[in-house]
């Protein structure tokens, strides 16, 4: 059923007019979005926690054009993030530029440090590689710290905006967020399926087959860590914003690992995977604290933390669920999220078999 | 035929009364019931920093004690405690519940600059008052003025010049070396002994700065010894500190050591160092552990009650310390509750004395802690006062 | 100064040269980067300090009930989570180890709360041992040789026993290797043993270093990591090499230039490193075959 009968067919980003009307209809699903949220309390969420899962999905889609179809991996995007979000405020705040401009500035410019990154990786690979970006994002933290034009160690705080007069709320940002994330996904989406794309997924199927065949590795692994740099350091300009305050300490190496395991969770390679992973993941750490609120299950946790354990680290449990449904969910399927969705599909198209 | 439409019909009412998980705030001012007062706190409970987090538990078992004594003009607090793992993205995304979904009076505590300032403004713009925001002398929560911030911890700066005054004016020292660590309580502290000795025309022999996740410090504790220091001012974390001086007694460096409030768990801090702890100088904004103080006896009797399973450290009643001054602005603000009743009533404090220093609000300071007094460790793990409650800040 | 640097170095590269011996031994058998290694060691120590705390159980038989521990806690890691992993990827390995490094730094802080313990050690780490005017601490001392002794143990038993050659074997084609005889899945437990047993060691003399808390590991791990890279990721010798010069690196920048920094430039160091020998010092550079 997925046989291509031509070259523009393959690229064509509505294989068929299904999925046309069922983008249409998400896309109008994502506009109202704000309003089911807010009037249901939909899962407990508010519009902020969908903000922050956009931004992680950006982030998640940039890294796993690295990781999930150029074969890389990086330890240290929160380097990039960092980078994208001081940078952002700082074009604002010191030299007034519109938030229009200075996000693509900032990442324009998270992308050249993502080419510096990829030089190294040209000749390093697996743990060698992953050592290499983490000293980077360290290296990145570490000197904002001690910059004083970035704020030093009090950080920076990013300045109110202001759309048509009125300062900005979590629901107008929400919509900015949303649009450039759109935009961002189908960027990506077709990315992959120009010959840039085709040339990231040959160098992760087998470099040195890919550079016999003439596919310039260095300018395409270079490319690679740029454009995932410039997914990265732009989620970053909008934390900024929708956070209110960044301080270097924020940009942990706990969150670039939490970025690597939204991609890999959610589905190595598959663009929709990448927002899968990173909406549960970011869902999931910020809402497990309520397992101690659950009637039956909170109290009896309680209990037994007197009893065994020490009642001051019960929060504790969170970490271990979360843990727990990262390890299952790779066990179960090491595709990830989106392969629970292929499994399904294949399974409802053969069903009589 | 009711039977077939019995199982859909249960499920669409099950998945509306899921949706609609929270009810609908009816009540006037947000937070503020005719039986209760809903508070809210988040702290690190998990985490690199979660030797905070009792803290905030120490705030609960405080409201639970005052509920239990009938509460306050016949209301019961309500108190919310939710982790927030010391990142200021989940910080903002409790903040969101607590006032969008929850619905809170007011905060109290809540540790931490980075995800203090996450949602500083989004709580001064929802009016949500804010006690002892931040848990810490950190200068962001009075500068700019913020009419729903009431800080109750001395500004690290005037603590760390109010020491470098004590070694200097009591001890006679002048040689003394700064060992802080790397972020804004570890760079206040610096500023204000840079401050004290720039007034008297000194100059620190050596200023030592640690990463706050560095575990070797031997090479810090190296340049300590070279710098010939006769006193050594801590601004850092248990671990450095038990770290350093592991170091320096392997390396024979002896100076007189002295560091602020946040370490002053005595007990703790001897039992990690092996006794080397003793002689340390402390500056201390509450009552020492052990004190007799009537309120001190009383919180702990509650503490043996209610929770005899959690450590009596300094963190912990300390957020004892941090949850009496907006149990006595409830107290004054009367029946009729808002957040400018509130606030009003906060501003009437003068003097006002709980385990804590003397606090002290006015309608354009809100930083209500000035007073420390020093005290230094004895070789059985108890603090002995060597001053009286003495005012840091001008 | 400088030969107290030094030397501290190399008490400090010991340390870190045992956990990155843990890494090698996984990575040498199944290509998997545990990351969950600190924390398994972490809560072997804390398992060390129940025991001799609350059950009052002398400290030498603590230790040998704490390497059993650590022998149980990697096999069942290895049993239970990694090999029911129906064709994993090496990266859904890797987050495997991820999530179990929640779980265990999780269940530390549940059972035993965030509070700093210490450690009782018969070796005292105040005392010290004085060569020409240079300190070392007894502890610092004894790390340094039983780093040595242990990586000299391991790498004579991967060159030279049966079972360490078995395991070379596993690494290098896994399907060859069982079709030779060898079998695997019980190397592969066997593996994952000794390596929670190494990290046990790293994890006790690192706490009766400094503190003990659930946190404990996370910065030694990542140094740790870095020591492993810089040896070879295959190299047995490569981690004594790597925790050495990781440690004395650090430790010369912080003195003469800048302790801010430290860190950092041992990282850039390293990637330095990466670029002249990209496997490594020690390691032999495998050339992959199209």
């Amino acid at each position: 059923m997925d046989i291509k009968r031509s070259y523009y067919e393959d690229i064509e980003l509505f294989k068929s007019s299904t999925i046309l009307v069922w983008s249409i209809l998400f896309l109008v699903f994502l506009g109202i979005l704000p309003w089911l949220v807010k009037t249901y309390h939909l899962l407990g969420m508010s519009i902020y926690v969908v903000n922050l899962i956009t931004i992680n999905a950006l982030v998640a889609i940039g890294l796993n054009i690295l990781v999930g179809y150029t074969g890389q991996i990086s330890m240290g995007h929160a380097g990039f993030f960092a980078i994208g979000a001081f940078t952002t405020v700082i074009f604002i705040v010191n030299w007034s530029f519109p938030l229009y401009i200075a996000l693509p500035i900032a990442g324009f410019i998270s992308s050249a440090f993502g080419f510096i990154l990829g030089l190294p990786a040209l000749r390093l690979k697996g743990p060698y590689l992953a050592i290499a970006t983490l000293g980077f994002g360290m290296t990145i933290t570490t000197i904002i710290k001690h910059m004083e034009f970035f704020g030093g160690r009090m950080g920076l705080q990013a300045p109110k905006l202001y759309l048509f007069g009125t300062p900005m709320k979590d629901i107008h940002y929400y919509y900015v967020i949303m649009i450039i994330a759109v935009l961002m996904v189908i960027g990506a989406l077709k990315l992959i399926k120009t010959r840039v794309g085709r040339a990231f997924i040959a160098i992760r199927d087998s470099d040195i087959a890919a550079e016999a065949m003439g596919v310039n590795l260095t300018y395409y692994k270079t490319l690679s860590f740029a454009v995932s740099a410039f997914y990265t350091g732009i989620a970053g300009g909008l934390y900024a914003f929708i956070l209110g305050f960044i301080n270097p300490e924020g940009f942990t190496m706990i969150m670039s690992i939490s970025f690597l395991a939204m991609v890999v969770v959610g589905g190595l390679g598959s663009v929709m995977g990448s927002v899968a992973g990173a909406a549960l993941l970011t869902y999931l750490d910020i809402k497990l604290q309520v397992v101690q609120d659950i009637p039956a299950i909170g109290p009896a946790l309680v209990a037994f933390s007197q009893k065994y354990m020490s009642i001051a680290g019960i929060s504790n449990i969170a970490v271990i669920v979360y843990g727990l449904i990262m390890i299952l969910i790779i066990l179960f399927e090491p595709l990830g999220i989106f392969g629970f969705w292929i499994r399904t599909k294949r399974y409802w198209k053969t069903w009589p078999f | 035929m009711l039977k077939k439409a019995f199982v859909p019909m249960a499920l669409v009412f099950m998945t509306v009364t899921f949706l609609m998980t929270t009810p609908v705030l009816a009540q006037q001012v947000r937070g503020v019931t005719d039986t209760e007062v809903i508070i809210g706190q988040t702290g690190p409970q998990t985490g690199p920093a979660a030797l905070w987090g009792s803290v905030a538990r120490g705030s609960g078992l405080f409201f639970k004690g005052l509920n239990d004594e009938g509460g306050i003009h016949g209301r019961k607090i309500k108190y919310i405690l939710r982790d927030d793992g010391y990142q200021p993205p989940k910080t903002r995304a409790i903040a969101t519940e607590f006032v969008e979904q929850i619905g809170i009076f007011g905060v109290v505590g809540c540790v931490g600059v980075g995800p203090g300032m996450a949602v500083r403004d989004y709580y001064t713009e929802n009016k949500v008052v804010m006690v002892s925001f931040g848990s810490s002398g950190v200068t962001n929560w009075i500068k700019p003025f913020n009419r729903y911030i009431f800080a109750t911890y001395p500004l690290y700066v005037d603590e760390a010049r109010g020491l470098t005054q004590y070694l200097f004016e009591q001890m006679k020292l002048t040689k003394v070396a700064m060992f802080y660590q790397n972020d804004d309580y570890g760079k206040q502290g610096l500023e204000g002994v840079e401050s004290y000795e720039k007034e008297k025309g000194l100059k620190l022999v050596a200023s030592v700065s640690a990463e706050v996740t560095e575990r070797d410090l031997s090479s810090h504790a190296l340049k300590l010894k070279s710098s010939g220091a006769e006193a050594v001012i801590m601004w850092a974390m248990p671990t450095h500190a038990a770290l350093l001086l592991t170091e320096c007694a392997k390396i024979g460096f002896k100076p007189h050591w002295a560091t602020s409030s946040t370490l002053s768990d005595g007990p703790l801090m001897m039992q990690i160092t092996k006794g080397l702890w003793a002689g340390m100088i402390n500056s201390f904004p509450i009552e020492p552990p052990d004190s007799n103080s009537p309120l001190m006896v009383k919180y702990r009797a509650w503490h043996q009650k209610y929770e005899p399973n959690e450590r009596w450290g300094s963190y912990y009643y300390s957020g004892i310390a941090y949850a009496e001054p907006l149990a006595e602005g409830l107290r004054r603000a009367g029946r009729t509750l808002t957040p400018e009743t509130f606030i009003k009533a906060m501003e009437t404090l003068r003097d006002w004395r709980g385990i804590a220093g003397p606090f002290t609000f006015t309608s354009t300071d809100h930083q209500g802690a000035k007073y420390v007094y020093y005290a230094q460790v004895q070789p059985d793990g108890s603090m002995k006062k060597l001053t009286d409650w003495t005012r840091i800040t001008k | 100064m400088l030969g107290q640097l030094i030397v501290s170095g190399l008490a400090v590269g010991a340390c870190y040269s045992l956990l990155a011996l843990a890494m090698v031994i996984i990575y040498k058998t199944s290509d998997v980067l545990n990351f969950a290694q600190g924390e398994m060691a972490m809560v072997s120590t804390f398992i060390a300090f129940t025991l001799m705390e609350s059950y009052h159980v002398p400290f030498q038989w603590a230790v040998i009930l704490t390497f059993l521990f650590a022998i149980l806690l990697g096999a069942f890691f290895e049993l239970v989570f990694l090999r029911q992993a129906k064709e994993p990827t090496v990266l859904g390995l890797i987050i495997i180890t991820l999530g179990f490094e929640m779980i265990l730094m999780g269940f530390a802080g549940w059972k035993w709360g965030p509070d700093q313990r210490s450690l009782e050690f018969p070796i005292s780490n105040i005392q010290t041992y004085n060569f020409f005017g240079l300190v070392m601490s007894k502890i610092n001392f004894w790390t340094i040789v039983i780093s040595l002794v242990l990586m000299l143990i391991l790498f004579l038993f991967f060159r030279y026993t049966k079972v360490g050659i078995a395991m070379r074997a596993t690494q290098q084609n896994q399907l060859a290797a069982r079709v030779m005889g060898i079998r695997t899945k019980w190397i592969l437990s066997f593996t994952w043993a000794i390596s929670s047993m190494v990290g046990a060691v790293a994890g006790m003399l690192i706490a009766a270093l400094g503190v003990l808390d659930p946190t404990m590991m996370m910065d030694p791990l990542l140094k740790g990591f870095a020591s492993a890279v810089l040896g070879g990721m295959t190299s047995l010798p490569g981690t004594a090499v790597g925790g050495a010069m990781l440690g004395i690196i650090e430790n010369l920048f912080g003195g003469y230039v800048s302790l801010a920094f430290k860190s950092i430039v041992a990282f850039a160091v390293i990637v330095l490193m990466l670029c002249i020998r990209p496997s490594g010092l020690l390691a032999k550079h495998y050339v992959k075959k199209v």
